[in-house]
């Protein structure tokens, strides 16, 4: 059975995508310096800015893949949004804007063995699954199709967010409110 | 070139209006009691929870007039599935749903919580839910997901000025939000194996040869780990015991029936639609989960002295029996219609007992204002009749005959010996040596109502009887009716729990 959706196994194999590969070697080396560091560096503030360099990078990845919508949501939500969302998260609570010893503290050999293992697990998967096929894009994905998916087949998700949002948004004001 | 980009081929789809009814009439009733609230404000609180028990119990007029129509429907190119399966599990919980509003009524209104916005998370959630049973793509199911999960964060934290009501609240939501994220990695796993978002090309492209297997493999455990938490399987209960006592009581009865049934049917529809052919990745995965929360939840149950806790913990072993079938489920065809119909009676049962149990806590707590089992001492001398309910409840969730809980676990070791494999027969044995152990402490709260005295030195009145309020008391005669019923006319429940959900896949 032969995966029917971005990966498919090139059958042609001529194209190269030199410059692809090039710039997502680049893009890839940006974003795994600037994700060690956000978890290894102990100021807040600098944490929250080497993860924007991190979904940065992703959405770089995006538009090398041709998908530009999510592209183009990664910047505006996660970059936009949520970055932005910390900052002041940090700003507003008494978290200290300098350095903070107590970041990298006892819990530090657990997580960076977790984090190894995962890694493995999901190299060996990844290499194991993939290793022998080609990303092929035809062409660029359209912010039309997109549109057409959660217009037709993703309607009930669609509406059902518009509910979750609501019900998020008077749950949070109940919960934040002062009394 | 306006032009060109308004003819996008855009096909509208075709809405089967009376496929989504139940829905939208819960929708409908949602938006009302916001407008209620904006229109009469102080006025209207006489009135949210009536309109809401109305709208839980309207919504229900569709899903019977599907019922009756009786045909399977698929709409949105399979997105979203009205059959037999799913109206039974909108019906379990839209009438749970229900039994929670009444249960809620008196200790929302009391407590002067904020009573209108409260309807509106059960109503949210209990949307959720109903979406979650006819799901059957990826992204709908994680949506329905987040729909039945976010209102029930917030109901758990609605005691705000209680710190232990915070706690509960946070607790679950950072467990949640990060079994939320193991679960969407699952996902993108499997729609990056499968290049399909819908379960039915997922399972034709995981069940041939040519599937990535170890991407495969690893969608499946997180999908499963994922829903794991949710279910509070173990070892991922651990948020399950502190959001249970501190969360207010009637949502933790939600909480412990509702959406743990929810986290359940996206299990099923995921492991019976999705990959029922990968047998050989989730059967070993379910078998390990399903023993380890049996004996995990049943152990700790033993040493709890708050029966709210107690709960948690035999919630956890309940899960696991719930899991155990879905561990012999790949074998054949027969088997998985077996397996699937024992879950779903389970969960008929287990809803109705489980908020009997909670009903009556709430009813106890209103004099004694605690959940210790030491506060049981002696019920039965002062108010016989909620002793004797919490005993129906108590001996039907160990499974005693003709009680409703002993035909749910007898399906359940059935679908297990039915394939007759040493691992199936293994797990029927795990299953029945836990009912004993399960029995052992259920029968020690009975013993505390029916055979000690009253505690002397306590500080709440043990001489009249406990007068539950209208809501509660019918909250209490509908969960015990049918856990009656459920015991002793079995093959009722058993008629409409006969559902299937694998279709033999061509070739």
């Amino acid at each position: 059975m032969t995966p029917s959706g971005v990966l498919a196994a090139s059958a042609s194999g001529g194209d190269l995508f030199v410059a692809q590969n090039v710039f997502f070697g680049m893009i890839a080396l940006v974003m795994v310096v600037s994700a060690i560091r956000c978890v290894t560096t102990r100021n807040v503030v600098h944490a929250a800015l080497w993860l924007v360099l991190v979904l940065a990078g992703a959405a770089a990845q995006f538009i090398l893949l041709g998908s530009e919508f999510v592209a183009v949501t990664q910047v505006l939500v996660y970059i936009g949004a949520i970055i932005v969302l910390f900052l002041f998260g940090i700003m507003l609570t008494k978290a200290s804007m300098g350095d903070d010893d107590s970041v990298a503290g006892e819990k530090r050999l657990m997580a960076s063995l977790v984090a190894v293992l995962l890694a493995v697990v999901m190299g060996i998967a990844l290499i194991d699954s993939y290793s022998d096929t080609r990303v092929v894009i035809d062409e660029p994905q359209r912010f039309g199709a997109v549109s057409d998916a959660i217009f037709s087949q993703y309607i009930v998700a669609f509406e059902a967010v518009s509910v979750l949002l609501l019900a998020a948004l008077i749950g949070a004001i109940v919960v934040a409110r002062k009394e | 070139m306006l032009g060109s980009v308004l003819t996008l081929a855009f096909e509208r789809p075709a809405i089967d209006w009376h496929a989504v009814a139940p829905e939208l009439t819960l929708l409908g009733f949602g938006a009302l009691l916001t407008l209620v609230d904006i229109v009469w404000l102080e006025r209207g609180r006489a009135v949210v929870s009536a309109l809401a028990s109305f709208g839980l119990l309207a919504s229900m007029v569709p899903v019977l007039t599907l019922a009756w129509d009786g045909a399977d429907r698929s709409t949105f190119w399979g997105a979203y599935v009205v059959d037999d399966y799913a109206l039974v599990m909108k019906a379990v919980f839209l009438l749970a749903g229900y039994v929670v509003v009444l249960l809620s009524t008196n200790y929302i209104a009391e407590g002067d919580y904020w009573e209108n916005e409260y309807y509106q998370m059960v109503l949210s959630a209990v949307l959720g839910m109903v979406v979650m049973a006819s799901a059957r793509d990826l992204v709908t199911i994680f949506v329905a997901l987040e729909l039945l999960s976010i209102p029930a964060y917030l109901m758990a934290t609605w005691r705000k000025r209680d710190l232990r009501s915070n706690e509960a609240g946070l607790k679950y939501y950072l467990m949640g939000v990060f079994a939320s994220a193991v679960l969407l990695y699952g996902m993108s796993l499997l729609y990056g194996a499968t290049g399909s978002t819908m379960l039915t090309d997922i399972d034709a492209a995981v069940s041939g040869d040519g599937a990535p297997l170890a991407v495969v493999t690893l969608g499946v455990i997180f999908v499963v780990v994922g829903f794991g938490f949710k279910v509070s399987a173990f070892p991922f209960h651990t948020w399950a015991p502190d959001t249970y006592e501190g969360a207010p009581t009637p949502v933790t009865a939600f909480l412990s029936v509702a959406s743990k049934a929810a986290g359940f049917v996206a299990l099923l529809s995921l492991v019976f639609v999705g990959f029922w052919g990968r047998a050989d990745v989730y059967q070993p995965l379910m078998w390990v989960l399903a023993a380890a929360s049996m004996f995990g939840g049943n152990l700790m149950a033993l040493r709890q002295t708050n029966l709210v806790r107690l709960l948690a913990y035999s919630g956890v072993a309940q899960a696991g029996y719930m899991l155990a079938p879905l561990a012999v489920a790949g074998e054949s065809l027969a088997t998985a219609d077996d397996a699937l119909s024992s879950v779903v009676t389970y969960l008929a049962i287990y809803a109705a007992m489980n908020l009997g149990a909670f009903a009556v806590i709430i009813a106890v707590a209103r004099r004694t204002a605690s959940a210790e089992i030491d506060c049981y001492k002696g019920l039965f001398r002062y108010s016989p009749g909620l002793a004797v309910a919490m005993t129906i409840f108590l001996m039907a969730l160990a499974g005693i005959p003709p009680l409703g809980g002993w035909f749910a676990k007898f399906e359940i070791v059935l679908a297990l010996l039915s394939p007759g494999t040493a691992w199936g027969v293994a797990l029927g044995v795990i299953v029945a040596v836990n009912s004993v152990i399960a029995l052992y402490y259920y029968a020690r709260i009975a013993s505390h109502m029916w055979v000690e005295a009253p505690p002397e030195s306590a500080d709440f009145d043990t001489t009249t009887p406990i007068k539950p309020p209208t809501s509660v008391s019918a909250a209490l005669v509908i969960t015990g009716a049918a856990t009656l019923a459920f015991g002793i006319l079995p093959q009722w429940v058993g008629h409409f729990t006969d559902v299937t959900l694998v279709v033999a896949l061509p070739g």
